[in-house]
């Protein structure tokens, strides 16, 4: 097979290059086996770094086309680019480890260190299987832009917090080596080979634990007393949504499928333009909504923060609400809203993303529009929900796509009320990338997404309902003047 | 700090470094010995790999032997083990062995290790092949790297100097006396450490067989070393083949599959759907000793009863699905990843070449037969006699790191003086690396397919023969370094050489089959207990068998 991998020799080479090379492997051979055949058959001053061969010792890790993994266990695939992972490079495709691996807390016990008990083994268990390939490290946002000791450190800080036998406070450690600058996005879990949750299992986690300790950041407070006065996460600007429309809202044609609609707050109270442009385009395809007004914020805020006594309150209104009308689906447009529901909550009904939802029953043709667009992956969209393609489908039915990399634009996790110089330069970072993209507009799926780029970008931020909509009145416009 | 200045080759420099005690090797023995000295002096520890992911510990899955329980006793477990290893084992280390296997498992509790645990609070155990009460301690079946995320974290509060990526090339000495080591770091330059005491811990070398469960470190180093210092080694023909390697996809055969499945209650069936142990063990069936189980396997493969890859089917299908997830996770997520649901097929499954039973003669204390120089771990032979048990082996690392880190540190200070010569000759024998014509990895490849075809589960004096000609004549080829970074790899093809002709040796040494070692070509009226032979033992000066003399 064919394979393109990154050399850097800083003994002689003033930057990284590719090189290509073609290699006879068995079937079934991982990358590292492609990479043991150029050592030994083609070129042995190619260097990696390799030990166990079986997924256990994290030495390994490179990125193939782009994606983190181990080696060892990836099946390597023929056209396939091998490059180090994106940690200071050594040679070819070692990385420098060590820094991170030694910044790890470790467990300093006490006089009288009591054994943990059944419960506190399973809690910390599925902590312990990190084999420190430092994949997360390499893929985290934040550490980019801020002072932040990474995902893995906040999962050995909380396996520490969780086990009797250690004596040191590591919650206010984990808040001083960063702990709120996590903005949720989920890189780092999508990335490891152990499928550790760090994220929703280790900063959450942590987090509530500094709750406990009156840790929260004022600002995520101030979020929480809003919510548990409001039942709203944001104040609101405008009329809401919720106040323009009636409790259901009947298609302009035949009924394809009926939906309750999870509007979240910031829909509601913030851009209500926008979810009323998604109804628009709703009504054109068929699809009859149901809002129950009752409805409160999901959660996510407070989930996100750390804050956790108020939730079982907001979950049981909201699941109330609509199980009361028996609806057996929940559209939510929000990524967020979405991620939560069906991540966070056990419903008795499906939820689904209004990406899957209009491709899912099939949408009237938009007219093209002659416009450039690149869009942003919402984090709670893409890894939260494992939806990538769906918004892509739609988009490309009204405009030009060019794409961007993937990366967090700083709104999420409560970075952008909590940490906001974080979220401002995480932001720069996407105007850089939209800026290289070359694109007229940015489209995305996610209210904090949308609004947090607008306010970093020159060019016009739009949900993909809106650029439907958009399409669909250029359309009736054609139409018209066709008509004249 | 006094810098060498090397006359050959102007482009290295060595930087030399003193201590009290040097430790080789970053393993679970070496960390454990590790951090023992670090309470006596200052205390290096040398890695090849970056601590905490070389070497087998981290690799290891199933699990830790110790006493535990009041129906389990050290005196069960002793004959266990002495059983297990066809008599040769050493008694005095294996008393020292199971005695003191709990209060080993006790520090790494302390220091935090997370073990699955029983309901009431107690340090959860499973059945093992040839022990008679389940003493099997286990984090899941990633054990080993349970404990070896422990010790790191632990030699991380300890005050021990962690030089990582450096390849240890030979041990230095003053007179008889081992003053330290000399190495190379990751950008190819000579380090120089001198120490009042080195302990080796260098762990195994089963990867100078084609198939080996052993990770990139497990290429012999200390055996070689410890043999051109002039260490006296024993049993080296001991080599554990699993029972239980991958066969499928082909580069990664061997990978280790853990002795836990079949202590979770896998079965192993051959290809005519027969539960073929009981042929060969009716009592201890699947969980019969590896030695046993491994030749069951092969006679069932050569026989031609094995699976379209090669192998025979090991499956826990019957289990349930919960335990599987929960007691082999990392076994569930490996087969995932190649294509197979070990909780709806059976796994496949060969033996694989896995773990070095001899090795450097060593006191209880860990002393080697040269002063100043102290070795712990699989690179040291005695505790396992001919066999070693599954779960023997991570104890071994806990109580004999302790023991020979604590002697280290308790050694007295020495003055010792480096050598210039000695530097020199390291210097020149990398020079002519560049000078030299073949490819580490071509020599390393025909090393490999001899040691398994002349020296693997069954032998003959013939094929071993065979195979030491063909190690003969790999030695004498001058081995090519491409750039700096091969220079490390072309030492490390010396030391298994080295390693592979030591086991090839005892081999024709030991005219008898016991435990692992099976010679075809030889009929014995004696069972291991009434065998007339003791270690065999081979070192720069001396080579033979004991003979013991029965009461």
């Amino acid at each position: 097979m064919n394979v393109k991998v990154q050399r850097y020799d800083p003994d002689q080479d003033e930057k990284p290059h590719f090189q290509t090379y073609l290699v006879e492997v068995n079937e079934g051979a991982r990358v590292l086996h492609v990479l043991h055949a150029i050592h030994d058959e083609i070129d042995p001053t190619l260097s990696y770094r390799w030990c166990c061969g079986s997924g256990q010792c994290g030495s390994c890790a490179v990125r193939v086309n782009g994606e983190p993994v181990l080696a060892c266990m990836e099946e390597a695939r023929d056209g396939m680019t091998v490059e180090p992972l994106k940690l200071p490079v050594k040679k070819d495709l070692i990385v420098d480890l060590e820094p991170a691996l030694e910044a790890l807390s470790h467990l300093e016990p006490g006089d009288k260190p009591a054994m943990p008990s059944k419960e506190e083994v399973e809690l910390i268990k599925p902590l312990r299987s990190c084999i420190g390939c430092l994949a997360c490290i390499s893929v985290c946002p934040a550490m980019d832009v801020t002072s932040f000791a990474g995902p893995t450190a906040m999962r050995q800080n909380l396996r520490l917090a969780l086990d009797p036998r250690d004596s040191k406070d590591r919650v206010t450690d984990a808040v001083t080596k960063g702990l709120f600058t996590c903005t949720s996005c989920q890189a780092c879990w999508k990335v490891c080979p152990k499928d550790i949750q760090l994220p929703g299992k280790a900063i959450e986690k942590l987090r509530s634990l500094a709750n406990k300790k009156g840790l929260t950041l004022p600002r995520h407070q101030e979020v929480a007393k809003l919510v548990r006065e409001t039942g709203r996460s944001v104040t609101r600007t405008e009329p809401t949504f919720m106040e323009q429309v009636g409790e259901v809202i009947e298609p302009y044609g035949p009924v394809k499928a009926t939906v309750g609609f999870f509007v979240g707050c910031m829909y509601n109270q913030r851009l209500p333009k926008t979810a009323l442009d998604a109804m628009e385009v709703l009504r054109r395809n068929g699809i009859r909504v149901i809002i129950p007004k009752e409805q409160v914020c999901c959660g996510s805020p407070l989930i996100r923060t750390g804050q956790w006594d108020f939730l079982d309150t907001l979950k049981r209104r909201n699941i109330d609400a609509f199980a009361f009308r028996d609806i057996d689906t929940v559209l939510t447009m929000c990524a967020g809203c979405g991620s939560t529901l069906k991540n966070d909550y056990k419903t008795p009904f499906r939820v689904m993303d209004i990406n899957e939802l209009l491709t899912r029953y099939g949408i009237e043709p938009p007219a093209r529009l002659p416009l450039k667009a690149t869009y942003h992956d919402p984090c709670h969209l893409m890894r939260g929900q494992g939806i990538r393609d769906l918004p892509r489908e739609l988009i490309t039915q009204v405009v030009d796509l060019v794409e961007m990399p993937a990366i967090c634009c700083g709104s999420g996790g409560g970075v952008r009320s909590g940490v906001p110089e974080e979220a401002a330069a995480l932001a720069e970072k996407r105007r850089e990338e939209i800026e290289k993209t070359g694109a007229d507009i940015v489209i995305s799926s996610c209210p904090f997404c949308e609004f947090h780029i607008m306010e970093h970008t020159d060019r016009p931020v739009k949900n993909v309902t809106t650029l439907l909509l958009e399409g669909y009145r250029e359309k009736d416009k054609k139409k018209a003047e066709k008509a004249v | 700090m006094y810098v060498y200045d090397p006359p050959y080759n102007k482009m290295r420099s060595a930087e030399v470094l003193d201590c009290h005690v040097l430790v080789v090797g970053s393993g679970g023995a070496g960390v454990r010995a590790a951090i023992e000295a670090s309470g006596y002096g200052e205390t290096i520890l040398v890695s090849k790999t970056l601590t905490g992911k070389g070497g087998c510990t981290t690799m290891a899955e199933g699990g830790y032997n110790a006493v535990l329980r009041e129906q389990d006793s050290c005196e069960i477990h002793f004959e266990d083990t002495m059983k297990g290893g066809a008599y040769l084992n050493d008694p005095e280390l294996v008393h020292i062995l199971v005695d003191e296997a709990p209060k080993r498992i006790g520090d790494l509790l302390h220091w935090g290790a997370v073990f699955d645990v029983t309901d009431c609070c107690e340090v959860a155990q499973r059945p093992f092949g040839g022990q008679r009460f389940p003493r099997t301690c286990y984090a899941g079946d990633r054990t080993g790297h349970e404990m070896m995320a422990t010790l790191v974290e632990r030699l991380a509060g300890a005050d021990v100097d962690v030089m990582n990526e450096v390849t240890v090339l030979d041990l230095l000495k003053d007179g008889d006396r081992v003053i330290g080591a000399v190495g190379l770091n990751e950008r190819s330059e000579l380090v120089a450490v001198r120490a009042d005491s080195t302990v080796l811990a260098t762990g195994g070398g089963t990867r100078m067989y084609d198939i080996s469960t052993n990770s990139s470190s497990g290429t012999g180093d200390g055996f070689a070393i410890g043999y051109r210092a002039g260490a006296e080694l024993i049993d080296m023909e001991m080599v554990q083949f699993h029972p239980t390697g991958a066969v499928y996809p082909y580069d990664a055969r061997g990978r280790l599959i853990t002795e836990a499945v079949r202590g979770e209650g896998g079965i192993l069936k051959n290809s005519l759907g027969e539960r073929f142990m009981s042929r060969y063990d009716p009592e201890r069936m699947e969980l019969s000793t590896r030695d046993v189980v491994s030749r069951a396997i092969a006679t069932e493969i050569l026989e031609g009863r094995c699976t379209p890859h090669g192998g025979v089917y090991l499956d826990v299908t019957h289990l349930p699905r919960q335990q599987i997830e929960e007691k082999l996770p990392v076994m569930l997520e490996q087969f995932l990843k190649f294509g197979v649901d070990i909780r709806d097929e059976p796994m496949e499954v060969a033996p694989t070449a896995h773990h070095m039973m001899g090795g450097l003669r060593i006191t209880r204390n860990g002393e080697t037969t040269i002063p100043g120089l102290f070795a712990c771990g699989e690179v040291t032979g005695g505790v396992h006699g001919a066999n070693r048990l599954g779960g023997n082996a991570l104890a071994d690392t806990q109580v004999f790191g302790k023991r020979a880190g604590e002697a280290a540190g308790k050694a007295g200070k020495k003055t010792g003086r480096i050598d210039q010569g000695a530097m020199d000759a390291q210097e020149t024998r990398l020079s002519a690396f560049f000078e030299g014509e073949v490819p580490p990895s071509t020599v390393a490849r025909s090393l490999r397919t001899a040691m398994w075809e002349g020296a693997g589960i069954f032998r003959t004096a013939k094929g071993l023969e065979k195979t030491l000609g063909v190690i003969t004549h790999l030695s004498s080829l001058p081995l090519k370094a491409a750039g700096q970074s091969n220079l490390a790899e072309c030492c490390i093809l010396q030391n298994m050489l080295i390693t592979a002709s030591l086991v090839v040796r005892g081999a024709l040494i030991r005219k008898e089959s016991r435990g692992a070692h099976v010679r075809k070509d030889v009929t014995q009226a004696w069972d291991p207990q009434t065998s007339p032979y003791g270690h065999s033992y081979q070192s720069l000066t001396r080579s033979g068998i004991e003979t013991v003399v029965k009461a």
